[in-house]
């Protein structure tokens, strides 16, 4: 069984009193733990893709699977529910909770989404602080924190769930070169260690290089797929 | 629920400023609510007590027909004794009834036999006017004011306005002149055995004979009288006793009509000070509702503001799946917070306060009443107080909270 996948989606938004057309009809099939990236254009359909499959959205059209799981007709609480217990998200901006210090972003969704015990949390917590070497920062707020920082505070919130799947639209778009590698390298490095399949999207091309799959996107219609070879992931 | 209360306090903390102006606001309402609900309810009591306490008794029955021409003190219009026998066994036989007092109250002329001048008389037996009115003798300033003998047959107390006015001091003799029921006119000399302040009233020329004179005076040879003032045990059943006496006097039928008998009145029917009493509770009802409107506003605007301003933080708590119950939860528990401890601050401030007023030991003139405001820590108050707070708090919050657990993630997310 297939961890993803899509059927003739098509994605209509009404912006005033015209209709646009973001997703044109997209089929797709993703295998469990993969690396897998979509690059394209501005207004290409990415995020509106990312949306569908993280069951944030409903497609005009067609069918979305995750996990075995017709996605398309969940209500809001049933589809918080999946959410939380099969996709981790990060954000290009980060979006860590102001008011919670590093340790406690990380034990949020333990807490808030998948009601985990005190004993077993702090313990899953610890490693996966010190999987993303943010053991020795777990005290401090996201407001002290850098970039690069901040984002591999958000890896660890996403992946502390054990989701199946781990969406990251636009991961690297606020972090300088050098740190968008580390944090490329560090999500490919997790997804082999957890077995975990992520799907970002980027413009970056440079940064596609790291993706085992990539699929280029143009005005709604996936164009291109491409395997590489070369996924060796690590730190460059 | 721990960890919700941990975030939304922290949540409070984050907007230090607004928090603080906000909680202080519904302090300040709150603190208002307790030092006026305990000022007016101890100026209530005050007013109250020096009321039913100095002459008027908590209850008064008389004859159908009597209160409504009080102001003549008619001598027609009274309890005979076979109904006075009734009454009291009624009385006798209700546990909340503490004492109760037979008057004979009329007009009369009083001379010093020089000058002659008008004054209304209450005739009682002195023990059981003043286990009624146990206030009534702290008024004698001057004579005997013993509650067990301030009458005697053949003396009289009257007021310190008649004893300037006609120069009569203690010892001296004074003649009271009444005209009884039938026209006839009698006349008895008196002896002044004490001097009371003024009572209360328009006119405050009250004097207090024995009733056995009252019964020579005005020829009484059946034993009737025409009133009966009525203590009870506990003032706050007021309420309750007063219907149930009124519903056992209507049994008791007049000689020649169907119709009852006798009257009978609470202390708030015969006073025109009651609408005073009236007045501080519909004060302090209008500064609840202004503290309703506070905390309503206040913490709808701040909520409504935190809502707003953290869209994309509930985007993206709700993308990574936190239910739409726990982010109600969150907001919700936000509001209350800030509700339950400005009021807390509040009740602080405001108890503060009212002590030092107690401390202060505020003595004033109320028209003729001398009053001492002790205001007791209110404590039904301040309860009340903090649960329209917490509710009011609730209820403002559930706008914005809900509002906030329907968002939309991908359109919340998008507002970054
Ligand atoms: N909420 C919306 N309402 C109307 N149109 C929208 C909405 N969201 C996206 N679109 C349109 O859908 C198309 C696809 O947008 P999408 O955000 O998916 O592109 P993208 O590939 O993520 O672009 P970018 O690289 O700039 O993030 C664009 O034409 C965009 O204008
Ligand atoms: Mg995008």
């Amino acid at each position: 069984m297939s961890l993803l996948s899509l059927a003739n989606v098509r994605k209509d938004y009404l912006a005033g009193d015209v209709t646009v057309q973001a997703l044109k009809g997209i089929n797709l099939t993703v295998e469990k733990g993969k690396f897998i990236s979509f690059v394209g254009p501005s207004g290409s359909g990415k995020t509106t893709l990312l949306n569908l499959v993280g069951c944030l959205d409903k497609p005009t059209e067609g069918t979305v699977t995750v996990a075995g799981v017709e996605v398309n007709r969940m209500d809001r609480k049933t589809s918080a529910k999946f959410r939380g217990d099969n996709i981790g998200f990060i954000f290009q901006n980060f979006n860590l909770i102001p008011v919670l210090t590093v340790y406690e972003n990380v034990e949020y969704p333990l807490i808030m989404v998948q009601d985990i015990a005190l004993k077993s949390r702090k313990q899953r917590i610890d490693d996966m602080l010190d999987r993303v070497g943010m053991a020795d920062q777990r005290n401090k707020y996201p407001s002290q924190l850098s970039g690069g920082q901040k984002q591999r505070v958000a890896i660890a919130r996403a992946l502390v769930m054990d989701p199946k799947l781990v969406l990251a639209d636009e991961p690297t778009a606020n972090l300088d070169h050098d740190t968008a590698y580390k944090v490329i390298g560090l999500m490919h490095q997790m997804k082999k260690e957890f077995n975990t399949s992520f799907i970002f999207a980027t413009h970056d091309q440079k940064i596609v290089g790291e993706a085992e799959i990539v699929y280029t996107m143009e005005d709604g219609l996936i164009t291109k797929v491409q395997a590489n070879g070369t996924a060796g992931g690590g730190v460059k | 629920m721990k960890n919700i209360i941990k975030i939304s306090w922290r949540n409070l903390l984050r907007y230090t400023r607004r928090t603080l102006l906000t909680s202080s606001l519904i302090a300040v309402g709150v603190a208002l609510v307790i030092i006026f609900g305990g000022i007016g309810a101890s100026f209530k009591d005050e007013v109250i007590g020096t009321i039913t306490n100095s002459n008027l008794g908590d209850i008064q029955i008389h004859k159908k027909g009597y209160v409504g021409s009080m102001d003549n003190l008619p001598l027609d219009i009274v309890i005979p004794e076979q109904g006075l026998n009734k009454i009291k066994s009624l009385l006798d036989a209700n546990p909340e009834v503490k004492v109760y007092s037979e008057r004979i109250r009329f007009g009369a002329m009083i001379s010093n036999f020089v000058q002659t001048t008008s004054m209304r008389l209450t005739a009682v037996y002195p023990e059981k006017e003043s286990n009624t009115c146990p206030a009534l003798t702290e008024r004698i300033k001057e004579g005997n004011s013993d509650p067990k003998t301030f009458v005697q047959p053949g003396s009289i107390v009257i007021p310190a306005n008649i004893a300037a006015g006609m120069n009569l001091k203690i010892g001296d003799d004074a003649v009271l002149v009444a005209t009884n029921k039938d026209g006839s006119v009698n006349g008895v000399t008196f002896k002044i055995s004490g001097i009371s302040e003024n009572i209360l009233g328009p006119q405050g020329k009250d004097g207090y004979i024995h009733i056995d004179d009252a019964v020579s005076l005005l020829r009484i040879e059946n034993g009737e009288i025409t009133e009966i003032a009525v203590k009870l045990n506990d003032f706050d059943k007021l309420k309750k006793v007063y219907s149930r006496l009124k519903g056992e006097l209507a049994q008791i039928p007049g000689e020649n009509s169907g119709k009852p008998a006798f009257e009978v009145h609470s202390w708030e029917e015969l006073s025109p000070f009651s609408s005073i009493v009236k007045i501080v509770t519909l004060l302090i009802m209008v500064v609840r509702l202004v503290l309703v409107s506070i905390v309503l506003i206040s913490i709808l605007n701040v909520m409504m503001m935190s809502v707003y301003e953290r869209i994309g933080e509930i985007g993206t708590i709700a993308s990574i799946g936190t239910p739409p119950s726990k982010i109600l939860a969150l907001f919700l528990t936000e509001g209350l917070l800030l509700g339950f401890f400005s009021a807390l601050a509040g009740i602080i401030f405001g108890t503060g306060l009212l002590m030092i007023v107690a401390a202060a030991k505020l003595n004033f003139v109320f028209g003729m009443m001398k009053l001492s405001l002790s205001p007791q820590i209110p404590t039904a108050e301040i309860i009340l107080s903090l649960i329209i707070v917490v509710v009011i708090s609730a209820l403002a919050s559930l706008q914005p909270a809900l509002k906030a657990s329907k968002m939309e993630p991908v359109e919340a997310l998008r507002h970054v």
